[in-house]
């Protein structure tokens, strides 16, 4: 019993000390800790904006994307979402560096700045949405009939199917989409820096420009650590919030 | 007795087939604790009839009361709270414990926690889950049927007088079926509800309905007992519905208590087998009952066995299996009568204590009737 609790967790554990001891090494060779050390109030400030450019625009998506997602399987507007769903998935195939620069170009024909953290903003935000729209309707959509017929024919009204039902069977799926998104977001938002967003960016098109890949680890290492607690703490927050009826089987206890 | 639910003229015609009644001014009455079978040839309209008693569907005219109240006035969200609902895949949430399952509607109708927890054990206990074990399980580590039994007692939580049951058992193993045909049927014996069950398949119809309910294309065909339907048919198309060996399926619904001839004649154990011996010419028969000073069963005595010299018949008894309680069936019975070569079949109560026998022209005359 206890062998077989201990591989799993060795197997998570070996592969993710290796990354650390390399990216020390790089960190030291390239003399990346010696620059960061040494502009470390430039460091502090470029990861707190990279921090509220994920952060904000992920929000943002989330309480869209959820929204929109669940709109979409209501009665009446149900017609509408195979188109949305068209949309969606055009959308999501598109670069993100393309959707920044879509921003840049399009929000000064409306009258706004296209440069600037708003339309950085902007622009990860709309490339946050698509999957947590698309696995939100996606969740839903895939609840049993037979459940909902259940939940029907014993008298819950449609907000109690919606929240005890329908949102906590399709939670799965949508912290699917949360995650896909935030990992899309992490890496997008240095591009941020190409359109005066800030950001961690700007060490790394520095370093890249400077052909100094000092410079350019000191940026793109805590972007990756950003990206991996991102992720961890989202998996944590699934395993919490998630039903044990319906995890992914690896989690369910033995019978 | 008390007419629980009351269907008057009760007419379903679906939007974009309107030459075509799905329901067809559809009556019945059905009384209090009864059990009523809605069956038919599939499309004739029985999950249709069924789902407007909670309005899952809207009746296109007619009225339904449900003890005495027109439902079109009930709030409905109220009426069906107030009838329970199973469904042919049970539709468990699978995001909830079994206990949170049970606890849906008693929780939407305000019930306080500890009187939800407590109805959830008795109910599990009713169908014979351990509460301890299966209250904190989720829907997918039960099995088939234990999540159809949890679907029953989930339907029963906040006891409402009407179930609507929805194929129930039709997603189930025939073996495990039988089980849960008859667990339900011990179940009803206890909470008496008035229960709509729909099903496709004839045999459960009559073996779980107090009331039959046939339907062809829409249209009631025949409302009665199952007794009463297998043995007048309204006319041909029940006659073929029922199968050609509607007779053989009388055999299933009644029991040996209905059929048997009473107080047949046996000898104590005690007796000299020169009584017995006289006793089985007298009587013209191959063989004895042998009972015990409280008329129990110990086997029977035949000229064979008489043979030998002994003082008391208990010497050279013979046993037998060749028995059943009075409330088996007669099919059950036919069967063991085959099985052994007594020639008849012992029928005994509770104690084991013989009170009457069968044999195959009991059977026939019972089924003439």
């Amino acid at each position: 019993m206890e062998g077989r609790a201990f591989t799993p967790i060795l197997k998570k554990i070996i592969p993710v000390l290796i990354t650390i001891v390399i990216v020390a090494w790089l960190y030291k060779i390239y003399g990346a800790w010696a620059y960061t050390v040494k502009n470390l109030a430039e460091f502090f400030r470029l990861t707190w904006e990279h921090l509220v450019l994920v952060v904000v625009s992920m929000v943002a998506a989330v309480t869209v994307g959820v929204g929109l997602g669940t709109l979409m399987t209501r009665k009446g507007f149900d017609r509408l979402s195979p188109a949305i769903m068209g949309v969606v998935n055009v959308w999501q195939s598109f670069p993100s560096l393309g959707v920044i620069a879509l921003a840049y170009g399009f929000l000064p024909l409306l009258g706004l700045s296209g440069i600037g953290a708003v339309p950085a903003l902007i622009a990860l935000f709309f490339t946050a949405v698509a999957p947590i729209v698309r696995n939100t309707y996606a969740g839903i959509d895939a609840v049993s009939n037979d459940v909902i017929e259940a939940a029907t024919g014993m008298g819950m009204n449609p907000k109690q199917i919606l929240f005890r039902i329908e949102l906590p069977n399709a939670l799965p799926v949508i912290m699917g989409g949360i995650r896909t998104s935030t990992a899309l977001i992490v890496g997008t938002a240095p591009l941020a820096f190409l359109i005066g967003g800030g950001g961690l960016g700007f060490w790394i098109f520095t370093g890249i420009a400077l052909m100094d890949m000092g410079i350019m680890i000191a940026g793109a290492v805590p972007v990756a650590l950003i990206a991996m607690v991102a992720d961890f703490a989202l998996a944590r927050t699934e395993k919490i919030v998630v039903s044990r009826g319906i995890q992914a089987e690896e989690y369910q206890v033995a019978i | 007795m008390n007419i629980m639910l009351k269907l008057e003229n009760v007419t379903k015609i679906y939007p974009g087939a309107e030459h075509i009644k799905a329901v067809d001014d559809l009556s019945f009455d059905l009384s209090e604790g009864e059990i009523c079978t809605v069956v038919g040839p599939s499309g004739c309209g029985k999950t249709t009839a069924m789902k407007m008693i909670n309005r899952l569907i809207p009746m296109t005219s007619g009225k339904i009361y449900i003890d005495g109240q027109n439902i079109n006035r009930l709030d409905t969200i109220e009426l069906r709270r107030n009838i329970g609902y199973v469904i042919q895949n049970i539709g468990l949430f699978p995001n909830m414990t079994i206990a949170e399952n049970i606890a849906v509607v008693p929780k939407m109708k305000g019930w306080d926690k500890d009187r939800i927890t407590e109805r959830a054990e008795s109910l599990l206990e009713l169908i014979n889950l351990a509460p301890e074990e299966f209250m904190d399980r989720y829907p997918r580590e039960l099995s088939g049927g234990q999540q159809q039994r949890i679907g029953v007692a989930r339907a029963m939580a906040a006891d409402p007088p009407i179930m609507l049951m929805d194929e129930p058992f039709g997603a189930i193993d025939p073996i495990n079926r039988e089980h849960l045909q008859n667990e339900f049927l011990r179940i009803q014996e206890r909470v008496k509800k008035t229960i709509v069950f729909v099903t496709h398949d004839i045999d459960e119809a009559i073996k779980m309905g107090d009331k039959i309910c046939l339907l062809k294309a829409g249209k009631l065909v025949q409302f009665d007992g199952p007794e009463k339907m297998l043995t007048e048919p309204a006319n041909d198309f029940v006659r073929d519905f029922l199968g050609g060996d509607r007779t053989l399926k009388r055999l299933n619904l009644l029991k040996l208590k209905a059929a048997m001839k009473p107080d047949p004649p046996v000898i104590m154990q005690g007796e000299s087998p020169e009584k017995a011996k006289a006793m089985l010419t007298e009587l013209k028969v191959d063989n004895l009952i042998v009972v015990d000073a409280e008329k129990r069963l110990l086997g029977y005595v035949n000229h064979e066995a008489l043979q030998k010299d002994v003082d008391e018949v208990r010497k050279v008894t013979r046993p037998t299996d060749c028995f059943l309680p009075a409330s088996s069936s007669l099919k059950d019975g036919l069967s063991e009568i085959f099985t052994h070569d007594l020639g008849y079949l012992i029928v005994v109560d509770d104690d084991k204590k013989v009170i009457g026998i069968l044999d195959t022209e009991d059977i026939r005359g019972i089924l003439r009737r």
